[in-house]
């Protein structure tokens, strides 16, 4: 495995000095992102091994995960080459599958956790363009102090735990997961920790949202609950409810704030911003209700999400781009105006798409957990349902006399093959829900060890 | 003792320059007394990969100023933050510190086998980053507050039990990578406004 991560990192290497060269340079992250993807589907189930005594392990759902979102990556980089040549994102792309790697087979938490900041970090490159015209400057610069912030935080938090004996006071722990969930939210953007988020949907190149939305984002929700399992944390968070009281609030706030913060937004890139931001909400309650299904939802809502956003800001890219100083229209890009409107669908869950599982056991799960929060769910969805409509209205409120597919419509293609593969998924939820239901085993297992 | 003497004073010498390249100079002495620090679980190849790193990250930000002069003013910053740094660095030391009921021994000098200097170094450097990154106006004190809180975290996770070199090159390459990311923030940030 090391050998793979270290391969992608030279050609990342590679992509860097010759990054001006779009063609060659996307030719080779491409092949090496293919590459990659089958040595990961290949791999023996459940390979492990040690690199400097650090142990890694390909699971289950690091497979699927792996496959998903480095296919999602490759998706993105064929869309960058073929509609909007940026030259940095593509070595930023191989960093970043090195690091999804690295996160989904390390087995230690305080690796898992650095090797998520450095990827969470690379993109700073990809945030800043035409500094002298917008405010992209500020929006990476604030992305960087909330990454470092919450990074610094959420390590040493690590670190003092794994450094303490188990025979401390209760409050030592309360305070190590409190910090731990903080420097989570802040990293995920979850609200009230969302404003570096915000500068970001409005001042960032569509393609580096995507990679952040699309790609980085799940990688962190993973990271977050292969952190909790690995970390030895989780008996204390069920000791101690305020904890998970914690976390539910905090997946309430953002799955409602997210929701009406989308339904307010006149700009497509926010909508698919907040609606991600809500969709985390309702994973962080799933995974705080410590229950198999709420596990299996929160993960499969991440998953899915990333693809959705992937979908909607690439379309959102190539319809800014179309409409140049005018609103974004279907009529400039046909083809990407309806990606939109299908990544819409996977947003909200709605069946049959893969996307439906996931929002039902986290629905079904919150309501047996209380029924004010079940209903603050179903409301929270209604609010994205309510904000993607208006956001497909706007886009689709003026008609030419004759459709025609626009040039180059790439973004309505990677539209197309996300939402077939949501509905093959959904068409065969077993494969895709399976090496998640095992995470979940593990989970429980690690939240009563005895 | 004197390791922490020194990296408290550098600490401030860091937070209180108007200039970035003194900035770097001092983050570079910080980072030497803090990696000195020796808590008995030092090895000698940690300290090299740790030494390198800072040496690094310190000439990325030397270099990102360009001249002599550039850099941000911290004004009453310092000051905030100086106080917000000892006062959260005290109250961290009560609530994280282990209950071992061990007493704690120090020297000026020697190893300090019990792990407190290496803690309240910790503390007092994550407590100023913090403390500077959250009033930085720009990337130029904002870097400097995330690469001594990075430096903090290096020393709590040194005293992690487990695959310590392999942890000590990730958090290496993490300190080489904030350094990149906040010196290519000040040269943008620095053409934005001279535009």
């Amino acid at each position: 495995m090391i050998e793979i991560i270290g391969l992608l990192g030279i050609a990342a290497l590679f992509a860097f000095t010759v990054r001006k060269r779009v063609a060659l340079v996307a030719t080779v992250t491409l092949a090496a992102l293919a590459a990659t993807i089958a040595i990961v589907v290949f791999m023996p189930a459940e390979a492990s091994g040690e690199v400097l005594d650090l142990p890694w392990r390909m699971s289950e759902l690091g497979r699927l995960a792996a496959v998903v979102l480095l296919g999602t990556l490759a998706l993105m980089v064929l869309a960058v080459w073929v509609d909007q040549p940026a030259y940095n994102f593509f070595p930023t792309a191989l960093v970043i599958a090195a690091v999804v790697l690295s996160v989904l087979v390390l087995t230690t938490p305080i690796a898992i956790y650095a090797a998520l900041l450095l990827g969470l970090l690379v993109p700073v490159g990809s945030f800043t363009f035409q500094v002298h015209r917008n405010r992209s400057a500020e929006a990476a610069y604030r992305h960087f102090s909330f990454v470092a912030l919450g990074g610094c935080l959420g390590l040493s938090a690590l670190a003092l735990s794994a450094s303490l004996g188990r025979d401390q006071p209760p409050t030592t722990f309360v305070l190590l997961v409190v910090i731990l969930v903080v420097a989570f939210a802040l990293k995920l953007a979850a609200i009230p920790f969302h404003t570096h988020a915000a500068l970001l949907a409005s001042e960032v190149p569509a393609s580096a949202l995507a990679l952040y939305f699309g790609v980085l984002v799940p990688t962190t929700f993973i990271a977050f609950a292969e952190i909790l399992v690995l970390s030895g944390l989780l008996p204390a968070i069920v000791e101690i409810g305020k904890v998970q009281d914690l976390l539910l609030s905090l997946g309430l706030v953002s799955a409602l704030g997210g929701a009406f913060l989308a339904t307010g937004s006149s700009e497509l890139r926010r909508v698919a911003v907040y609606s991600v931001i809500a969709n985390l909400g309702q994973s962080l309650i799933g995974i705080a209700t410590l229950s198999g299904p709420g596990i299996i939802g929160a993960m499969s809502i991440a998953l899915v999400t990333g693809l959705a956003a992937t979908q909607q800001l690439l379309a959102v890219g190539t319809l800014e781009r179309r409409a140049g100083a005018d609103r974004p229209s279907a009529t400039t890009a046909p083809l990407a105006a309806l990606a939109f409107v299908v990544g819409g669908f996977a947003m909200i869950g709605a069946p049959p798409l893969v996307a439906f599982p996931g929002h039902f056991f986290v629905e079904l799960i919150a309501y047996s957990y209380s029924g004010l929060l079940g209903t603050a769910l179903v409301i929270a969805t209604l609010g994205v349902l309510l904000a993607q409509l208006r956001a497909a209205m706007a886009i689709f409120r003026s008609a030419p006399d004759r459709w025609r597919v626009e040039q180059r419509p790439i973004a309505g293609i990677v539209g197309g093959l996300v939402f077939l593969a949501l509905l093959i998924g959904g068409v065969q939820p077993d494969g895709f829900l399976r090496p998640i239901a095992a995470f979940a085993d593990e989970f429980l297992r690690a939240l009563h060890p005895l | 003792m004197l390791l922490l003497a020194i990296v408290a004073v550098a600490t401030l010498a860091a937070n209180s320059a108007r200039q970035l390249r003194y900035m770097a100079v001092a983050f570079f002495g910080v980072a030497i007394a803090a990696h000195l620090i020796d808590d008995g679980s030092l090895s000698a190849s940690q300290i090299v990969v740790s030494m390198c790193a800072a040496l690094v990250a310190s000439a990325i930000l030397f270099v990102s100023a360009r001249d002599r002069r550039y850099g941000e003013d911290p004004g009453w910053r310092l000051w905030l933050a100086t106080i917000v740094a000892a006062a959260t660095t005290a109250a961290a030391f009560a609530f994280l510190r282990p209950a071992t009921g061990d007493d704690i021994n120090t020297n000026l000098l020697g190893p300090d086998p019990s792990g407190v200097t290496t803690e309240v170094a910790a503390f007092w450097l994550l407590s100023s980053g913090i403390a500077i990154l959250l009033t930085a106006r720009g990337a130029v004190r904002g870097s400097l507050g995330a690469l001594l809180m990075l430096t903090g975290t290096q020393l709590l996770v040194r005293m992690v039990p487990g695959p310590e070199l392999a942890l000590t090159l990730l958090l290496s390459w993490l300190q080489v990578v904030v350094a990149l990311a906040g010196a290519f923030l000040i040269v943008n940030q620095r053409a934005a406004r001279e535009a």
